[in-house]
């Protein structure tokens, strides 16, 4: 059998914090062939990121390697001197950074980030070479990853690109030095959906024409499905289930794979849930509402920004209505309308019955997306659950009674009451930021995002609660998210937002099983799903209508 | 992009406008509501009360507030800022003859502050908690702590034990002549006067009333340069950079330096007004000769128009010193100028 491209044996990493030792690799093993696509798949802490940054040798200071080997073409690399293990970066692995919006040093042009990674590798490679020359070469790295105008991002800051845009130039960082590894951790899950589709086909098309293996790090198996042909499953630091592709997707044997399969909400198929409609009285009803944002700068014209465009929709109580949308396309404005946190510019927003309209901002309730942000670090949940509880008159004993109760209604135990958030996991503090939505007895809960921080397994069991709490109390929710699989099971109706403008909505069957807009036809057949069967029941898109909304993220 | 700076500016000119008025309006009539005429304690004690009448009535005293302060202001625009009524000059040529040896000593303090500061924090950061963080940490607090006259005073003192040669009085050596212009910074006069020895002997007298005087300077960038390179250096464009082989110099000094001397440029503008204020005292010590002891002397003796000339000058270099550091990051971070122009 020939040397495999990149091996790793037995792989033991620790971490020593604040003097404590945590055994974060655990005999992990795996090998990439040559041209072969590996995806390493897991959720938050598997020690996936770990792994790769032990490859790249790039593991910070309190990180060591206790035992293991890792071989690139049957050479040790761990063994190797400082300099010759320096001169394997980026030519032979290279690294497609996540985070496009972090990855580049905000004060510096573009075109440094990648002439100084290029001038360094040169020297390296014992070769000098002109300004000029490196300019010529980068340029042509910029055009495979199919940006137009190479000479305006070269000497753009980051913040003049879009996302879409950074992320290939991060793919083009990556490809400077002819690699023979590229190991993706997690790209374009920073993105919206549709630039994310097109990150992973690009990478797909580099791989393929340039003959390189990769090594696809990430949590979501849809992606997965679209970019390896072997995978490998960690939990706590070990592999606990390989194989390839097909044989993990349609007969996973660990159950830790077999969960992790199920947690992932179907956008097609017989699994898919329907939600019922309601046919209540309206709950919430936004009739012409818009919102427009007038900006005066010191010199020059009043600048108008239109956040939402004109909306009309209503809501019936005890109904799930999701609101679906990329970023930036006013879904969060109109959740503030909702929760009367902004007035519209125009139209009318009424939440509740007209006799309670008075009394809106008791009605609704909001859970935020990242339960790690929303939650005040120096409060124990006793103290954040105290603060709306005294609003709506609890104090002493009552409060603490009324927490308990609503510690039970999110299946937590009551001693959680005096825990701070950082000994919670992140499903934990979403469920406590839950609780403190449903402190004052709100009828609509606004649900920003409340589960795209989370790890699949975790999504699942939070969602699986707000559907009880939803049944048990007769909670209305207007949910927010560009998770469209998710919404398909978990949304009775669904409203597509681009631009500030609501353009399809209906009950959620009804939109997926025939999208009339074309943005979402893209959208819908841009979502990674688990199954063949699934791929060939998303809408078609032509070419033409795709390029029409991909526009924005990549221009 | 140049809308931005044109933006800047005009958006600062108004600010700086209306700052001025109000500071003038308030020493204005802080400089009359405390006790004591000044008429009186110009002519002393054994002037009759006609003479001191006679001198009110010169002075403008004797007319409504409102009259006076106009008078003042449509003056002062023109660069008439009234006369001493302790030495009868022209207050604007005072501030001409004192104002370059205090801009001279506050300049190189903060030449010091950033060329000591900078590279400590660069270096505490880079060697976080380790004996070097734990000196850097000691280092900064004293300077903080301490105020900057005690520096003064122990600087005076260990020369005089140690180093009776070294100068610790003055500006320069006067034995030597020192040329009189064209810009009142003897460092640069000297210079373009092909006077080295002068030069060497400015530069010796500087020495210790500049270090005093950034102690506590040094003490605060050093701090905030350091959390502001151990805050960046754990974000992901470190890591990019480090994933593809940059080496580590490459990464601090070009990348993690410029990112992080924002931070502390905008603590140096507001540093700044502590700077002048400190000045004042260390001035004394040293019988500096500058801005601050001529302030400092205006206010003890209530020369009207002088502490007024003193405290607008002051004023007019805190707002400008800021709007230059303004400049300098609107340069460093193209963020600021993006958010601007869209």
């Amino acid at each position: 059998m020939s040397i495999p491209l990149l091996k790793v044996a037995d792989l033991n990493i620790a971490f020593t914090t604040y003097g404590r030792r945590q055994h974060i690799l655990k005999d992990v093993s795996f090998e990439i062939g040559r041209g072969e696509r590996v995806a390493l798949i897991g959720e938050t802490g598997s020690g996936k990121s770990v792994t790769s940054k032990a490859i790249l040798g790039t593991l910070p200071d309190n990180a060591r390697i206790e035992s293991g080997s890792i071989e690139y073409n049957g050479r040790r690399v761990l063994d190797m001197p400082g300099r010759e293990r320096e001169a394997l970066k980026g030519t032979a692995f290279s690294i497609i950074m996540q985070d496009p919006l972090s990855s580049f040093n905000p004060v510096f042009r573009i075109g440094r980030h990648l002439d100084d990674v290029m001038f360094y590798a040169d020297r390296r490679d014992g070769v000098r070479t002109s300004a000029k020359d490196r300019k010529q070469r980068i340029f042509d790295v910029l055009r495979r990853v199919q940006l137009q105008d190479p000479e305006r991002i070269f000497d753009a800051y980051p913040s003049q690109l879009s996302g879409g845009m950074r992320q290939r130039v991060l793919i083009g960082l990556a490809l400077l030095h002819q690699p023979q590894l590229l190991i993706a951790d997690e790209p374009g899950t920073a993105l919206d959906v549709t630039t994310q589709d097109e990150i992973l086909k690009l990478i797909n098309r580099l791989v393929d024409s340039e003959g390189l293996s990769l090594l696809m790090i990430t949590h979501n198996l849809g992606v997965v499905r679209q970019t390896a042909d072997r995978v490998f499953v960690m939990r706590h630091g070990e592999i606990v289930e390989s194989g390839n592709l097909r044989q993990i997707f349609q007969t996973p044997r660990q159950p830790y794979t077999i969960d992790l399969i199920d947690a992932i909400p179907p956008l097609y198929g017989p699994k898919v849930v329907n939600q019922p409609i309601s046919s209540n009285a309206p709950i919430i009803t936004l009739e012409g509402a818009g919102k427009v944002y007038v900006e005066k700068p010191f010199l020059g014209r009043m600048k108008r920004h239109e956040a939402v465009k004109p909306v009309t929709l209503s809501v019936p109580e005890g109904e799930i209505f999701g609101l679906a949308g990329e970023s930036g396309s006013g879904k969060t404005t109109i959740a503030r309308m909702v929760m009367g946190l902004i007035t519209p510019s125009s139209g009318t927003v009424r939440v509740g019955s007209p006799a309670q309209a008075s009394a809106s901002q008791r009605l609704t309730q909001i859970v935020y997306q990242n339960p790690g942000t929303s939650l005040n670090p120096k409060r124990t949940v006793t103290q954040t659950l105290a603060v709306p509880l005294s609003h709506v008159g609890l104090h002493g004993k009552a409060a603490t009674l009324r927490m308990e109760e609503l510690m039970t209604l999110v299946n937590l135990p009551s001693a959680y009451l005096s825990k701070y958030p950082h000994e919670l996991s992140g499903g934990q503090k979403q469920r406590v930021a839950i609780a403190r939505a449903l402190a004052a007895e709100p009828k609509i809960i606004v649900l920003d995002e409340p589960t795209s921080a989370l790890d699949v397994s975790v999504q699942k069991q939070v969602i699986a609660l707000l559907q009880r709490l939803r049944d048990e109390l007769g909670l209305t929710y207007f949910f927010i998210s560009h998770d469209l699989s998710l919404m398909r099971n978990f949304c009775s109706r669904i409203a597509i937002m681009l631009k500030g403008e609501i353009i399809e909505e209906g009950r959620t069957a009804d939109v997926f099983a025939d999208p009339r807009h074309p943005y979402t036809r893209a959208l819908i057949s841009a979502i990674p799903v688990m199954s063949d069967e699934e791929e060939a029941l998303k809408p078609t898109v032509s070419v033409e209508e795709r390029a029409r909304f991909l526009v924005r993220s990549t221009a | 992009m140049g809308n931005y700076y044109v933006a800047l500016f005009a958006r600062r000119a108004v600010g700086f406008l209306m700052v001025l008025f109000v500071l003038s309006l308030m020493i204005f009539v802080l400089a009359r509501i405390v006790p004591g005429d000044p008429a009186r304690m110009a002519l002393g004690p054994s002037a009759t009360q006609a003479q001191v009448d006679q001198l009110r009535q010169r002075m403008g005293l004797d007319e409504p507030l409102i009259t006076q302060y106009v008078s003042y202001v449509s003056h002062a625009v023109t660069g008439d800022l009234g006369r001493s009524i302790v030495s009868d000059r022209e207050v604007s040529a005072d501030i001409a003859t004192f104002l370059p040896a205090t801009l001279e000593l506050v300049i190189v303090t903060i030449v010091i502050i950033f060329a000591v500061a900078v590279p400590l924090g660069v270096l505490t950061a880079r060697y976080r908690n380790s004996w070097i963080d734990n000196s850097g940490r000691f280092f900064s607090l004293i300077g903080v702590t301490i105020p900057s006259f005690l520096f003064a005073v122990t600087l005076q003192i260990l020369a005089a034990d140690h180093f009776p040669s070294w100068p610790t009085l003055g500006r320069v050596d006067f034995q030597l002549g020192a040329p009189a212009g064209p810009t009142g910074f003897l460092l640069v006069d000297s210079l373009l006067a092909g006077r080295p020895d002068v030069f060497l002997s400015a530069l010796q007298h500087l020495a210790f009333p500049a270090l005093s005087l950034a102690m506590a300077g040094i003490g605060q960038i050093t701090r905030i340069t350091r959390s502001a390179m151990i805050d960046h250096q754990r974000r992901d464009h470190v890591l990019t950079l480090k994933s593809f082989g940059v080496p580590d110099r490459v990464i601090v000094f070009r990348y993690l330096l410029k990112l992080s001397s924002i931070a502390p440029l905008t603590i140096m503008g507001l540093e700044f007004a502590s700077l002048i204020g400190n000045a004042f005292v260390v001035e004394m010590v040293f019988s500096w000769g500058g801005f601050a002891s001529y302030g400092l002397d205006a206010i003890l003796q209530k020369d009207l128009n002088a502490v007024m000339a003193v405290v607008l000058v002051s004023g007019i270099f805190f707002i400008a010193a800021n709007l230059v550091i303004d400049l300098i990051i609107s340069i460093l971070d193209p963020r600021l100028r993006f958010k601007e122009a869209r």
